[in-house]
């Protein structure tokens, strides 16, 4: 887990080209960081778009979405 | 018109406990059924007749096996006799009780958070099952909610008369240095976490609208603070919202009332001939114990009976308490009983037990079921005289 490669993959990918491509750098910079947990040491991750996916802590490149706030309505039966 | 003897009567208010078989199981007082003699039902009749008998309960020993959130003065698993009813009425009254009074229950999970290993759906399920208690007649007072049907116009809406709102937000965390502990090999979790354990007593009720006038003392809780709901490992929470109605049990069994409501018929055991020695020790034995006394054989007895004039004095079977015979017919099992015992039940005495979830005292929950009958004859009555018109 040393070779660390940058930006290249991830940053690409989520860079697509054309015509809101503008808008979209915009948006990202209003957007707020989204919180992952690290799949080898269990650590809070905060990423931004375009970033690489990657352990802040130990450099794992696992990283699990959480569960959203969003409510889910049961019936209790 | 022939009036039937006593013995007569009481022959036919028994049933027969044989061996293999129960015979003389169903009831003759109806009419048409004697030649001769008048059955109709009696209203009258039934009141000289008709007598109610309270038992010891077991409250106390309920109370004492499991914590309770309410005073241990309520009366929560009653047992008594209805006597002289027909077993119609009694049944009435017992499915009435289970599936017909109403009670307040979790319906609606809004579930905002939840990483604990329960899912979701097991995770409401539970929480509905849970017993809940308050103010009794706040809770009467309640009124019902019915759920929005696609394509048909709503009904009710939800106010602060038919919808009590209960939160529950926990979240498990390592206790300080608990990952060192953790790490030495320490495995319990009450040394490594707070917080491991959602149980009953977490459920927070939100007052809104006039439950704010509720007593303060009574509050929206489970009867039973220790129910363990989930188990959480650091780092899990759940963040939910609930709405509890009200309900009957026909619906969904969490709005049943009782755990559960039975009877069963008064047994009767009759020494037909003395059983009198050895044989009377273990005649007690066929019995749980209470049921069979050992008294001592008098000289009226000798004198009575030709077979006893050389053992006065010797330990004798007598019938001290038939009520708590679980009628096994142990006691028909042994040669040395036959033609000495016979057993039976009395068709028309009911020992009622009544063990309430804890939201109503158990003889609440009989005169509501009697109530309920009520409000139902009376709306065939209105239905029969519509009819005639
Ligand atoms: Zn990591």
């Amino acid at each position: 887990m040393s070779s660390y490669a940058g930006a290249d993959t991830t940053a690409g990918a989520s860079n697509p080209s054309g015509a809101n491509n503008l808008s979209a750098t915009e948006i990202d910079a209003h957007q707020r960081a989204v919180s992952y947990t690290c799949g080898d040491c269990d650590q809070d991750v905060q990423l931004r778009r375009g970033e690489p996916i990657r352990c802040r802590n130990c450099g794992h490149r696992v990283l699990y979405k959480k569960r959203t706030n969003r409510m889910v309505q049961f019936e209790a039966r | 018109m022939p009036e039937p003897t006593a013995e007569e009567l009481e022959r036919r208010n028994r049933l027969q406990i044989l061996p293999e078989i129960v015979s003389d199981q169903t009831s003759t007082d109806f009419p048409g059924h004697w030649p001769g003699e008048n059955h109709a039902y009696d209203l009258e009749k039934f009141k000289k007749n008709f007598k109610v008998q309270f038992h010891t309960d077991d409250t106390a020993s309920l109370m004492k096996a499991q914590k309770h959130a309410i005073p241990s003065s309520r009366r929560i698993d009653q047992v008594f006799s209805l006597i002289g009813i027909d077993a119609s009425l009694a049944n009435a009254f017992r499915r009435i009780m289970i599936s017909e009074v109403p009670t307040l229950a979790i319906e609606d999970v809004f579930i905002y958070q939840n990483t604990s290993v329960i899912q979701d759906e097991v995770f409401a399920h539970r929480l509905g099952l849970i017993p809940l208690t308050a103010d009794r007649l706040s809770l009467h007072n309640m009124a019902w909610y019915t759920k929005p049907v696609e394509g048909e116009p709503t009904a009710t809406e939800l106010t602060d008369q038919n919808c009590v709102i209960l939160h529950l937000q926990v979240k498990c965390e390592w206790k300080e240095g608990g990952l060192e502990k953790a790490a030495k090999g320490v495995s319990d979790p009450n040394e490594l976490y707070v917080n491991h354990s959602v149980y009953a007593r977490d459920l927070v009720w939100q007052k809104h609208g006039k439950q704010t006038e509720w007593p303060e003392d009574d509050p929206v809780r489970s009867v039973y603070p220790d129910i363990l709901i989930a188990k959480m490992r650091p780092g899990q929470e759940v963040i939910m919202k609930m709405h509890a109605h009200k309900g009957i049990g026909q619906d969904h069994a969490k709005f049943s009332p009782v755990a559960t409501a039975s009877y069963r018929l008064l047994p009767t055991i009759d020494i037909l001939k003395p059983i009198v020695g050895a044989d009377a020790k273990k005649f007690q034995g066929c019995f749980p114990p209470g049921v069979i006394r050992l008294d001592s054989v008098t000289s009226e007895d000798a004198k009575k009976y030709g077979e006893l004039s050389e053992k006065e004095g010797e330990p004798k079977a007598v019938v001290a308490n038939p009520m708590g015979d679980t009628v096994s017919r142990e006691a028909l099992r042994h040669p040395e009983f036959k033609d000495k015992v016979r057993l039976g039940r009395v068709r028309d005495h009911f020992i009622f037990k009544v063990e309430s979830t804890g939201q109503w005292d158990s003889d609440e929950l009989f005169l509501h079921s009697v109530q309920l009958l009520k409000t139902k004859a009376q709306r065939i009555k209105r239905g029969l005289d519509l009819m005639m018109k």
